[in-house]
């Protein structure tokens, strides 16, 4: 009882030794609230290695504009919904002024639910659903590679390829595995393709023998077919599909993006994807890859990485855009108006897109067992299939 | 709870609201757990999914018609045009999902305790997929958002204490009674006329009712949520909780969701870095969760039957002021008919018939010895006409009504009580509360304050009145048995059958025993079936001994009779050692003790 008494006033003193630090007029106080712990793990662990770069290096340069240095207060969501709120309600109350919100979308949407009255921008850390800006509010910004968007890309992708037909596999258990193939549909059918098929399966089924046997026996074949499947049901499927002698070409989104699916190998050779870019040497990507490797002696492993190292400059060219204000409300509406801000992985518009960002996507292939590059594009926004 | 919720009210930041209201909601979902899996000791992994359905049903009635339009365009126009209050859409989750409960409550009442769990398990991964699959109706897998926000710290913290509440008084209440006595001994349940499967059922509709209640709430409390929140992460939250406070009490579930809240408080924020003196630590996620574990671990390590175990708070706080019914029921004066028939009884397992042919009847007043060689049948006998075992044919007729495959709960009410070979108790209920359980059994209808009157009554006429409040698992050997003959007694029974009742019993115990045995023939004019082992005992006591060798009824007689048969002394000692005995056992006839 005793041990638990002086527990609860050490747990107590830390909460008061939080709030009272002091404000100061030039730092802007970034709240993160991610799950560093649980599902969320693999996405916001890395995201915030990247702000913390991103933090690190503005500030030795003196702050943004010379003015304004950056603190950023993280938190761990614990990959739940219930206390995403709480911390953000309590990096609130620590002054924070802009927020970073977990990667999924209820998650963020119950930051917002707290940030937005306070009048506080909210960018969820790595979310691609295109409707988490609608949903959220005023307040609410989507930052990863939108669906739609990689849907557009792949899409038109598609249609310059010369395939007139395709099939989607997609399944309805997340919103990602489920609309991003439709988004590519709509953009394949506006550039002149035609979707013939589409078939449905569970994350984390073990076997695709049903599923492939469909495909096979379609007449006429598809000339594409398109997922945003990934680990491990995208391996399990493609070797199925492909030992059922179908060797039709097959596109992925960015849930490819990982070593495991480079390196399946003759049957994953040609498989092409997108991610939100491609290192190629002497680009802003490698040299984040540099910067990385300096800083944390290793190197970076995923994009994440360099997503939230982009979501700091992208706060940074806000505030900048803004004279230096730190407020909530200048910083959302500067961010509002961000147009081809510069960043790691390309270039990044938010005016006139409503919170959803148009960004540079690269294309990947994969051949040699390697991931190797095949453009950077920048979807035109009418190109963009509007979020559901 | 209210102290707690008033000064949060008064000083807490809103954060710390925040966190209290979640509090509050998590106390209403491990309440639902308790009622179930508390009582019946069976863990339940599918109660999320009744939250799960809470939140989806509510919300769909709370959700404004435009916003359902948009969300959820398949929804059928009378439910899309509808919109409800949350107390009227609360109200309505709970009977649909009461409804929803009844027919899962049929699959879990026909399945064994040990496969409980994993068809709890199935069922919440049926709800989660059934919900993601229908799209339109649902969100799929997509996150609900726009729910009103209708519960705050006020709301939640009532339901909170209303779920605590109901949850006490279920588990005082006579089917609660019922459902943790099936958790101390199934089989013991049944044989005080405890229908088990129908007592899990009961707990578990109304559990789900509760579950419901929690899910709806954290949906108004939230105004966000999908499925994925209401699946194993939530499961095992609250299950921690419950076993950690200890399962077998509100007061315990009430204390484990408490400290895993405080203790996820304190952790968090020295996660986040802080200082002992000179020396800094740094903020490390995961802290809390490894913290969290460790401490769970050092608790149940410390006491595996959780914080609290049994030990309810509430009774040493009120303790109800009771005495023994004074207007004394006599024994019901049975017609002079009053027989247990047994006719004609086979069992085969396999290639083995172990009761062949069976043919007997005992009388009320009557004790009637069954002996023989091991493995002659007996038990399998006593279990037949018990209900336990399934006899293959023949027929056992209690006062006049056939009872031949009726199970074991329906002949304890019908007037068959039992004990076991060794001592079957429900541990970790007090003597009183294993009388009072088998009383509300045969008397229906009968009060909580009838059956403690009874109760206590005949706790007295066993002169163990003073271990009422008492652990009976704590209780000496012979006490023990005083408590057992007590349960029994609760039924009211014509017939009593007793399976080795002296076993591991010194010469003291059994006379005692034998006092007893003699007060209930005479005195409640019991007809009391013994199988015993100890000759003398047997000799001493019965009335008629029937003899069993390999499932057949070899000789039925009084006492001197049996001694002189020449075809027992057979079965038991072979025929050339019976017949060197036979020089022995002449003198002792002629002493004239039977």
């Amino acid at each position: 009882m005793k041990t638990m008494r002086i527990l609860l006033l050490s747990g107590l003193g830390c909460l008061l030794c939080g709030l009272a630090a002091a404000h100061a007029e030039d730092t802007l106080k970034v709240g993160f609230v991610g799950g560093q712990t649980g599902y969320m793990a693999q996405c916001d662990q890395p995201s915030l290695k990247g702000m913390e770069l991103a933090v690190d290096e503005i500030n030795k340069a003196g702050g943004i504009d010379n003015k304004v240095k950056l603190e950023l207060i993280a938190r761990d969501s614990r990959s739940e919904v219930a206390p995403s709120a709480v911390m953000a309600r309590e990096l609130l109350d620590q002054g924070v002024t802009v927020m970073i919100s977990p990667c999924d979308v209820d998650h963020s949407i119950a930051v917002a639910g707290v940030t937005a009255p306070a009048k506080v921008p909210a960018i969820s850390s790595c979310a691609s659903t295109p409707s988490l800006a609608k949903i959220g509010g005023d307040y609410m910004f989507v930052n990863c590679t939108p669906d739609n968007l990689q849907g557009a890309v792949l899409g038109k992708y598609a249609a310059e390829q010369g395939y007139k037909t395709a099939l989607i596999l997609v399944s309805k258990d997340t919103p990602y595995t489920y609309q991003l193939p439709i988004y590519f549909s709509q953009a394949f059918e506006k550039h002149g393709g035609k979707l013939i098929g589409t078939v449905e399966y569970k994350l984390g089924q073990q076997d695709f023998a049903a599923e492939v046997t469909k495909i096979a026996q379609m007449s006429p074949a598809a000339d594409v077919i398109m997922t945003s499947a990934y680990e491990p049901d995208f391996p399990t499927f493609l070797k199925q599909l492909r030992s059922a002698g179908v060797n039709t070409p097959v596109l992925g989104s960015d849930g490819l993006d990982s070593p495991t699916i480079w390196s399946l190998g003759s049957v994953s050779e040609g498989v092409v994807f997108t991610n939100a870019g491609f290192p190629v040497p002497g680009s802003r990507l490698a040299a984040f890859g540099d910067e990385y490797k300096a800083h944390y002696g290793e190197e970076t492993q995923t994009v994440f990485n360099a997503t939230g190292y982009d979501l700091i400059k992208i706060i940074a060219a806000a505030v900048k855009a803004s004279g230096g204000k730190t407020d909530g409300q200048s910083i959302r509406d500067a961010l509002d108006n961000l147009e081809n801000v510069e960043i790691a992985t390309g270039t990044i518009t938010y005016k006139g897109m409503n919170r959803v960002p148009i960004r540079s996507v690269a294309l990947n292939k994969i051949a040699d067992g390697k991931k190797t590059y095949v453009d950077t594009v920048v979807p035109a926004p009418q190109d963009v299939p509007p979020a559901q | 709870m209210a102290v707690i919720a008033l000064v949060t009210a008064l000083v807490g930041t809103t954060s710390v609201t925040a966190t209290i209201t979640n509090y509050m909601i998590m106390v209403v979902s491990v309440m639902a757990l308790a009622i179930f899996s508390g009582n019946s000791g069976i863990l339940s992994f599918g109660h999320v999914a009744f939250m799960a359905l809470g939140a989806q049903i509510s919300s769909t009635l709370t959700l404004a018609p435009m916003q359902k339009a948009m969300l959820m365009p398949a929804l059928p126009a009378w439910i899309a045009q509808a919109q409800f209050g949350f107390s009227a859409a609360l109200a309505i989750t709970i009977a649909v999902v009461m409804l929803v409960a009844t027919p899962t409550g049929m699959v879990i009442r026909k399945l064994a305790a040990p496969v409980v769990p994993i068809a709890t398990l199935g069922l919440l991964i049926i709800v989660n997929s059934l919900i993601i699959g229908s799209d339109g109706v649902t969100r799929g897998s997509q996150a609900m958002y726009g729910v009103p926000n209708d519960v705050g710290l006020w709301v939640a913290t009532s339901a909170a204490a209303i779920a605590t509440f109901i949850a006490s008084l279920y588990r005082e209440s006579a089917a609660g009674l019922s459902l943790r006595a099936s958790r101390e001994d199934e089989a013991a349940a049944s044989a005080v006329g405890v229908n088990v499967p129908a007592q899990r059922m009961i707990g578990w509709i109304w559990s789900g009712a509760v579950a419901a209640a929690a899910g709806a709430l954290l949906a108004h409390y939230l105004t966000v949520f999908s499925p994925k929140d209401f699946f194993f992460d939530l499961t095992f939250a609250t299950i921690v909780m419950l076993i950690v406070g200890g399962m077998g009490s509100v007061t315990g579930a009430l204390v484990g969701t408490s400290l895993v809240t405080v203790l996820i408080e304190i952790l968090r924020r020295l996660e986040n870095g802080f200082s002992i003196g000179p020396i800094d630590f740094p903020q490390i996620f995961g802290f809390t969760q490894i913290g969290l574990c460790v401490l769970i671990l050092a608790i149940l390590y410390r006491r595996p039957g959780g914080l609290l175990g049994f030990v309810e708070i509430g009774r040493f706080l009120v303790r109800p002021r009771r005495e023994a019914s004074t207007s004394s029921t006599p024994p019901a004066e049975g017609a002079a008919e009053d027989t247990l028939e047994i006719s004609r009884v086979r069992k085969q397992f396999g290639g083995l018939t172990a009761v062949d042919d069976v043919t007997l009847s005992l009388r009320r007043g009557e004790i009637l010895g069954l002996i023989g060689p091991n493995g002659s049948g007996k038990s399998t006998l006593l279990g037949c006409i018990a209900g336990n075992i399934a006899a293959d044919h023949g027929s056992i007729r209690i006062s006049g009504r056939e009872m031949c495959g009726q199970p074991a709960f329906v002949i304890a009410r019908g007037g068959v009580a039992r004990n076991f070979q060794s001592i079957r108790l429900f541990a970790n209920l007090t003597p009183l509360e294993n009388v009072k359980a088998a009383a509300l059994q045969k008397h229906r209808g009968m009060s909580l304050v009838q059956a403690d009157a009874a109760a206590l009554k005949l706790l007295a006429e066993l002169r163990i009145e003073a271990l009422a409040d008492r652990r009976s698992g704590d209780l000496a050997y012979g006490q023990q048995r005083r408590v057992e003959i007590a349960r029994a007694l609760a039924l009211d029974p014509n017939f009593l059958l007793l399976d080795e009742p002296a076993a591991g019993m010194n010469e003291a115990e059994t006379d005692e025993l034998l006092s007893i045995l003699e007060w209930l023939t005479q005195r409640r004019r019991l007809g009391l079936l013994i199988v015993d082992h100890d000759m003398s005992l047997i000799m001493r006591l019965c009335h008629r001994i029937a003899v069993l060798n390999k499932g057949q009824l070899i000789a039925l007689g009084s006492p001197s009779e049996i001694r002189a048969s020449a075809q027992v002394r057979e079965a038991y000692l072979g025929r050339r050692h019976s017949q060197i005995l036979e020089a022995a056992i002449v003198p002792l006839k002629q002493t004239g003790r039977a």
